[in-house]
């Protein structure tokens, strides 16, 4: 990863209010291709309305997104916004992959029909073609015999791997997660963190938003703090997790987690 | 004064009494008298052979003391279980007066004791089924048109109901508060005998199904709007992430979730259905209320009404069955 090259994701000046509370407040991130970045911070922080805003799920008050370079979401003209239109912002999401906390999962269709969903709705794809890929993703996950499962019978490790392949099928350009293990049972977590971690080695751009400081350290690039909409501190694992780490507010949050 | 007032009535009591032949004339009131003395006293044998001095008439002669002496007979006759003698006296009025509407009936009534009670009532079936049968077939095409329309009229009121274009939106509440708010029976009154002043005349049938249909789209429309709603929103978001349009979303995620919990309250609107049916018998469709009603005032035969209320309870309880089946079917992916 150089940091030459053109940012894949940047948010300039993002803000997001919830009638008079700031979730988000005028930030500037960029993400560039290959790049994992972590954000940490306590709940309601606003780590999830960051990710969120990125593919549009959550509609932002100020701010430029570009995706690419080009600007998304919003269009400027003459000194107002407007929204784009709708098939623009499904443009966009479709090569934004999302894994949500709480899976999310399709319950009226099979693990293949869930993965399958997004090529064969979203991207027109033939049946069988789709059925190809989605077969392709599930066992990448490791889920392979799991196909003509329902949901429904899954455990929320098999659920979130699911998840992950129904994102990975629109062979996005980079996948959020939005605390993907946090509604897993611990012995859940490590088959989940396992994927993600295949996927960072296949030089996936990814954000994550975690509590596993654990596995921020081992995975992410960059790691962020954040706070009240803000971002605290921004450096490599080494440089926040470290024990020179003088920040009062990062070190007790890092105490009570670990 | 009462001395006055005693006078006058003993006056009266004469007067009556003097007049009183004049107005007996030839008749036979001594003798029904007689006979009905008799009765009161429990001799029905010494009752019977008084009234059967009563001759049938001669000549131009009134038979009126005739009639009633015999039909008196066949009552006590009958009342002792002697149905034999009992429409030996029915017939010797109907041999003079054919058409003697009480001696018919008595006859007719007559005869049916004769025959065991499941013999008569299976003469009443085979006699009132298959005009009760087209009725009730009347009344299943209503009831599948009506279930064929209304869940597409609910799903777009539904729709229209949660969308975000204002007048869309109130246009659909609106639907659902007038087609609510007034009696089904108003409504189709309104469009039978209502709409032709309008220019517009319509079948019977045709409004039926539209009263019918426009009515169940309203209250399904609230159903299904429920239904929708009650979706987890992550759904929603689960399938926008993935980059589906609203439609998409609507039609391949949302909707399909709700055919399950859809289930139980349209099936309740649907047995409700087969029995509002029973209303339209009032804008001359005949289906099987009408039907029934029709059988009824003809032959004051109860049976035609329990018939009718048969099939309608075994029309409710074969969808009862239908709809647990699609229920269970809808929400087979929820088994572990």
């Amino acid at each position: 990863m150089s940091k030459d090259n053109e940012p894949l994701l940047a948010l300039e000046k993002i803000t997001k209010r919830y009638r008079n509370i700031v979730a988000v407040n005028r930030i500037n991130l960029e993400v560039f291709p290959g790049e994992k970045l972590v954000i940490i911070g306590p709940s309601g922080s606003g780590k999830s309305t960051l990710l969120r805003s990125i593919n549009l799920l959550e509609e932002i008050d100020e701010g430029v997104i570009r995706f690419e370079g080009r600007e998304v979401g919003y269009t400027t003209k003459n000194g107002r916004r407007h929204h784009d239109t709708p098939s623009a912002i499904c443009a966009l999401r479709a090569e934004i992959g999302m894994v949500f906390q709480h899976f999310h999962l399709f319950p009226h269709m099979t693990a293949l029909g869930n993965v399958m969903e997004g090529p064969l709705t979203v991207q027109r794809k033939p049946s069988e073609e789709a059925r190809r890929i989605a077969a392709g993703m599930l066992e990448k996950v490791g889920l392979s015999d799991k196909m003509d499962v329902f949901p429904a019978t899954l455990s929320g490790g098999q659920k979130q791997r699911v998840a992950i392949a129904r994102a990975l099928a629109m062979h996005p350009r980079i996948m959020l997660f939005d605390e993907p293990t946090s509604a897993l049972d611990p012995e859940l977590v490590g088959e989940v963190f396992e994927t993600i971690h295949k996927l960072a080695d296949e030089g996936m751009t990814m954000v994550i938003v975690t509590h596993h400081m654990g596995f921020a350290r081992e995975l992410a690039d960059r790691v962020i703090f954040m706070e009240s909409g803000s971002f605290l501190a921004e450096g490599t694992p080494v440089e926040l997790f470290g024990a020179n780490q003088t920040n009062e507010r990062i070190r007790s949050f890092l105490n009570r987690l670990i | 004064m009462k001395y006055l007032t005693g006078r006058a009535a003993t006056a009266l009591l004469f007067l009556c009494l003097a007049v009183s032949p004049l107005f007996a004339g030839n008749s036979y009131d001594r003798t029904f008298r007689e006979a009905s003395d008799l009765m009161a006293q429990g001799e029905l044998d010494q009752a019977l052979s008084v009234l059967q001095n009563i001759p049938p008439p001669s000549g131009d002669e009134e038979g009126t003391a005739f009639i009633s002496a015999r039909m008196q007979s066949a009552r006590i006759h009958a009342s002792r279980n002697d149905n034999g003698k009992a429409l030996e006296a029915c017939r010797e009025v109907l041999n003079l007066y054919p058409d003697n509407s009480e001696a018919l009936n008595f006859e007719a009534a007559l005869e049916r004791k004769e025959i065991p009670r499941w013999r008569s009532f299976l003469a009443d079936c085979v006699k009132f089924l298959p005009v009760l049968g087209k009725g009730a077939m009347m009344t299943l095409l209503l009831v599948l048109c009506t279930m064929l329309i209304s869940p597409f009229g609910g799903l777009l009121i539904a729709l229209g109901r949660i969308s975000t274009i204002p007048p869309l939106s109130g246009l659909c509440w609106f639907i659902i508060w007038f087609f609510r708010g007034t009696p089904l029976l108003l409504q189709l009154f309104f469009i039978y005998y209502g709409l032709p002043s309008a220019g517009i005349t319509l079948s019977p049938m045709l409004s039926a199904v539209i009263g019918l249909g426009l009515n169940y789209s309203a209250y399904l429309g609230e159903i299904i709007r429920g239904a929708i709603q009650s979706i987890d929103h992550g759904q929603m978001e689960a399938a926008k992430a993935i980059g589906m349009n609203y439609r998409q979303a609507m039609f391949r995620i949302i909707i399909p979730q709700t055919y399950k919990r859809l289930m139980p309250p349209i099936g309740n609107e649907f047995i409700a259905l087969i029995k509002d049916t029973a209303l339209v018998s009032t804008i001359a469709m005949v289906e099987l209320m009408r039907s029934a009603d029709q059988m009824f005032n003809t032959y004051f035969n109860i049976t035609a009404l329990v018939l009718a209320a048969i099939i309608y309870l075994a029309m409710t309880t074969l969808f009862t069955f239908v709809f647990e089946k699609i229920e269970y079917r809808a929400g087979i992916y929820e088994q572990r």
